[in-house]
């Protein structure tokens, strides 16, 4: 199996060379598989987030490599890193960091604002996504008013606009209850069956103990156990 | 003097544009010196970040200075009561010594900041942006002309004195005076309409020819015979063009043509001109550039662009020139 | 290009989620543009009405000075001017101030001569020249309920009352100069105010070529040093320095206005609340660039500017061109003595528009730079570090 991303000696440090200097991923090496299905483990403050946010480039690392489809993508200006993100990944956050006050559809086409897509090109995608999660009669609602398990469905929507080949979720079942998390396990489920590499941070056993999950990578103080 | 509006905002705004200039040659001389592409320090990051400001900035100058070249005209314009002597921006500007300079400079620093801007369009969507040393470096440059013209600028306005006496475009620009621009209002038209169109004809064949051969030469002279074309047209513009809007043979203001009463029409003539020039410029500078980048680069692309674009700007320059000349009953026989 | 259309778009919706809080900034800005368009707007209606006035004036004007005052000047003045090589005709004037009574108004009375064609083309009726008729200005008219054919009674020198017949009214536009203006026939003003046949009040010189104004002046100075030559220029340039400095004034007053309103503009940028520094967060988080965001701010900025000039530039049109400048009239009690009642032709040009714009919205654009630079470079990962 192809790698699609390949981690080096990754390290990242915040605040270097002051006092309140520190590592929240320390000398990391990893690698996933196009198509698998990934659980980044490990207690909150383990570093599970920081090195998603890694994988997924939002931020550089300070030391190491980071390579995706074999290519060195550490030392990429934010400008690059932007477009690799915007092509390759989506992601589903924690608190579901949906815009308040604009509609479910809206929220949904939002990542593709700042690309040449035209309106109508946005809307079909956005539209059948929406089918698809079931969400389809909610699409000119505010989120405001939507029940959680809702807005989960619009942020996965959002995640998903692009047509990312990585999904990466942070902590998706933090703020579900069982009923819910099942839910999301179908839905990810579904996308694994569409050929998506998924990689997900969390501590919930309901997530990391499913069949769907391939490997699980255990953290532990910035490093992998 | 400085009481008058127009002086006031131009003055206010020129120190802002001043203050924006300096902070941003700081910045840029922070960035000559500790820029390193390899690192992924904090502090690259912040530089990196403060690229953007800069950019902005710049755009931000640049708009503001060709707003400000015609604010200027129209203040020397408004101005021209209270001189001895002058019936238009022409005998306001030689009031004083430093008026023609300001414009000199106005539009020199327009060509500058476009040029930096559109190195910087180049720079900052190639990988690993391969000319910020050049661009910063280039960026210092600029600063010392606008800081030049702001002074000028200001001594200009305050240096203005109501009892002096002037010489009008009538003057100034009649085959009879002395100087540069009485010669080139009394430049033979005949000899002058060919010049003009053969050499607007040859920057655009240069230009066609550049886009479809790629030859790194070719490149250069389009830029070159843009530059000719702009000034060959400026002559023009006195010598000839301005005759066919006025429709008096005697009248080569080329300011006159700002005005409401001849339709505006110097804004669309300028603007298509200057944009056209300005984008041949660019597009032999990026052949500059093209070496130093890496070959994935979109480098070609933009430069058939802007090659493009420059072309249909001159003509649509060129029809605005001919317009009058083909359809009104106004003819220069026998002058 | 659709790229910046739908980031445009945001930034329209972004503004009406939050529009309390940015009609508030789009109130105080329109208000300011509307102060600063006002005094420009009326400044230069002014000055553009007294130009106009003085463009059919005579090129140059030769009064005679006794005691370091206005004196009535000798016909044979006029001879010795005539002389003067580059001079063509010479006309005597004869005009003077009259206070009227019964209306406790000044008017100015003048003697019509050849030069005073212009006026006649703006007045409604005919004047032939009889003696014993005039013409009125439109102030006159209303104060005495007087219209064509009523007889304007006028005390001369000698204490008794002489009897015009209203020939001709001027019309409305030209009220900033006719409005207290009475012309009567030459001989009807010598009588009235009992003038010496030998006596006018001052001459206008009529020059051949335009640029030999000020040198006839010199030599009529030289030939006849009791004498002042007025020129038109001159008279023009006093105007035009008076009108910029006036306004220039005002507008340096307002100076702290727009300062003040500047560091508004840049508390706004810089102090986002934390529901827009979220929403920051979440564009950077799901792809939206720095430059993006910029962009996103800089289209806020340039619609609450549009919005804001807009509305101020057409409240300050309708309020000098509608409504008579009615708040600004306590402050201009200079102009109002003069101008009895505004009625100012409307009239606006590019040039008043791009003086307006580099005053308000250039500093407000670039009063937003750093704060929203300072927005759009959030760390991408920012949301989920929460």
């Amino acid at each position: 199996m192809e790698a699609i991303i390949r981690i080096e000696k990754a390290s990242k440090c915040i605040n270097r060379g002051r006092p309140n200097e520190i590592w929240p991923v320390k000398d990391v090496s990893l690698q996933i598989l196009r198509g698998e299905v990934v659980v980044l483990k490990g207690p909150s403050g383990s570093g599970k987030t920081s090195l998603l946010s890694l994988i997924g480039c939002m931020s550089r690392p300070t030391e190491g490599r980071i390579l995706i489809h074999g290519r060195d993508v550490a030392k990429l200006p934010e400008r690059f890193l932007t477009d690799i993100r915007r092509r390759l990944f989506g992601f589903i956050f924690q608190q579901f960091n949906l815009i308040q006050g604009i509609t479910v559809r809206e929220n949904i086409m939002l990542p593709l604002y700042p690309t040449e897509r035209s309106f109508r090109d946005m809307k079909d995608r956005a539209e059948e996504l929406m089918e698809s999660l079931g969400i389809i009669e909610r699409q000119h609602f505010r989120v405001k008013g939507l029940s959680g398990g809702e807005q989960q469905r619009v942020a996965i929507a959002r995640a998903l606009i692009n047509d990312p080949e990585v999904v990466l979720a942070d902590e998706p079942t933090a703020h579900l209850d069982t009923k819910l998390s099942k839910d999301l396990i179908e839905i990810l489920r579904k996308l694994k069956g569409e050929g998506k590499t998924i990689v997900i941070a969390t501590h919930d056993p309901l997530v990391y103990e499913q069949d769907i999950i391939d490997r699980i990578i255990e953290m532990r103080d910035g490093r992998i156990r | 003097m400085i009481l008058h509006p127009g002086i006031l905002a131009l003055l206010g705004g020129s120190l802002i544009v001043v203050v924006m200039l300096l902070y941003s040659s700081y910045l840029g001389i922070r960035i000559l010196r500790r820029w390193d592409i390899n690192s992924s320090s904090e502090e690259q990051l912040s530089l990196e970040r403060r690229t953007y400001l800069l950019s902005t900035m710049m755009s931000f100058v640049l708009a503001f200075e060709v707003l400000s070249i015609f604010l200027f005209i129209y203040t020397a314009d408004d101005l021209h009561r209270q001189f001895v002597g002058a019936m238009c921006a022409t005998g306001s500007l030689n009031a004083n010594p430093a008026g023609w300079y300001v414009l000199y400079l106005g539009i020199l620093i327009f060509f500058l900041s476009s040029l930096w801007i559109g190195i910087n369009y180049i720079d900052q969507r190639t990988e690993g942006f391969p000319f910020v040393r050049f661009k910063y470096g280039f960026l210092l440059v600029i600063t010392p002309v606008l800081i030049v013209k702001t002074y000028l600028q200001a001594k200009y306005f305050l240096g203005l004195n109501p009892n002096i006496i002037t010489s009008c475009c009538g003057a100034l620009f009649s085959g009879e005076g002395r100087g540069l621009s009485s010669s080139l209002s009394s430049l033979p038209i005949r000899p002058m309409q060919y010049i003009f169109f053969s050499v607007v004809g040859i920057f655009i064949i240069m230009a066609l020819v550049s886009i479809k051969t790629k030859r790194t030469r070719l490149w250069y002279i389009t830029g070159v015979m843009s530059l000719v074309v702009f000034i060959i047209s400026i002559a023009s513009i006195v010598s000839f063009i301005s005759l066919y809007f006025y429709e008096i043979p005697t009248h080569h203001c080329p300011f006159d043509m700002l005005q409401g009463y001849y339709n505006y029409i110097g804004y669309p003539l300028y603007g298509s001109l200057f944009s056209g020039t300005v984008l041949a410029m660019l597009a032999s500078t990026a052949e500059i550039l093209k070496k130093k980048a890496p070959s994935n680069s979109n480098i070609e692309r933009y430069q058939k662009k802007w090659t493009l674009v420059s072309v249909l700007f001159i003509i649509v320059f060129v029809s605005i020139v001919l317009y009058p000349m083909v359809f009104s009953t106004f003819t220069l026989e026998g002058y | 290009m659709i790229k910046h259309l739908k980031i445009l778009e945001f930034a329209i919706s972004s503004l009406w989620r939050r529009k309390f809080k940015n009609l508030g900034i789009i109130f105080v800005f329109s208000l300011i543009i509307f102060v600063l368009s006002s005094i420009l707007l009326l400044t230069y209606s002014f000055k553009k009405e007294a130009i106009a006035v003085l463009e059919g004036a005579p090129e140059l004007i030769v009064q005679r000075i006794s005691a370091g005052r206005h004196a009535l000047m000798p016909v044979e003045y006029m001879k010795k001017v005539e002389k003067i090589p580059g001079v063509g005709a010479v006309i005597p004037r004869l005009w003077g101030y009259y206070y009227d009574i019964s209306t406790g108004g000044n008017y100015t009375v003048m003697a019509e001569y050849s030069g005073l064609k212009d006026l006649v083309n703006i007045m409604e009726g005919g004047f032939t020249g009889e003696k014993g008729t005039c013409i009125i200005g439109k102030g006159i008219s209303d104060a005495r309920f007087a219209g064509i054919g009523s007889i304007i009674p006028i005390i001369g020198a000698d204490g008794k009352v002489r009897k015009l017949k209203t020939a001709g009214i001027f019309t409305d536009e030209s009220r900033i100069i006719t409005n207290d203006l009475i012309i009567v026939t030459p001989d009807d003003f010598r009588d009235i105010f009992n003038l010496p046949d030998n006596m006018v009040t001052d001459i206008v010189v009529q020059v051949y070529n335009p640029t030999e104004v000020d040198n006839v002046a010199r030599k009529i100075k030289k030939i006849l040093p009791d004498t002042r030559p007025i020129t038109k220029n001159e008279i023009l340039r006093t105007y035009d320095t008076l009108f910029d400095w006036r306004s220039g004034m005002v507008l340096t007053m307002f100076l702290g206005a727009i300062l003040a309103f500047i560091i508004l503009a840049w508390d706004k940028a810089t102090g986002l609340s934390a529901e827009e520094r979220h929403e920051i967060g979440i564009l950077k988080a799901i792809g939206w660039e720095t430059s993006d965001v910029m962009e996103l701010k800089f289209w806020e900025g340039l619609v609450i500017s549009s919005l804001s000039f807009l509305t101020g530039l057409i409240g300050g049109y309708v309020h000098i061109f509608f409504f008579g400048a009615s708040v600004f009239s306590p402050a201009l009690k200079g102009w109002s003595v003069i101008f009895p009642e505004f009625h100012l032709m409307p009239y606006i040009n590019p040039y008043q528009i791009v003086v307006l714009l580099f005053m308000t919205v250039i500093p407000y654009m670039a009063a937003t730079i750093v704060p929203s630079w300072k927005a759009a470079i959030t760390d991408p990962d920012v949301v989920m570090r929460g």
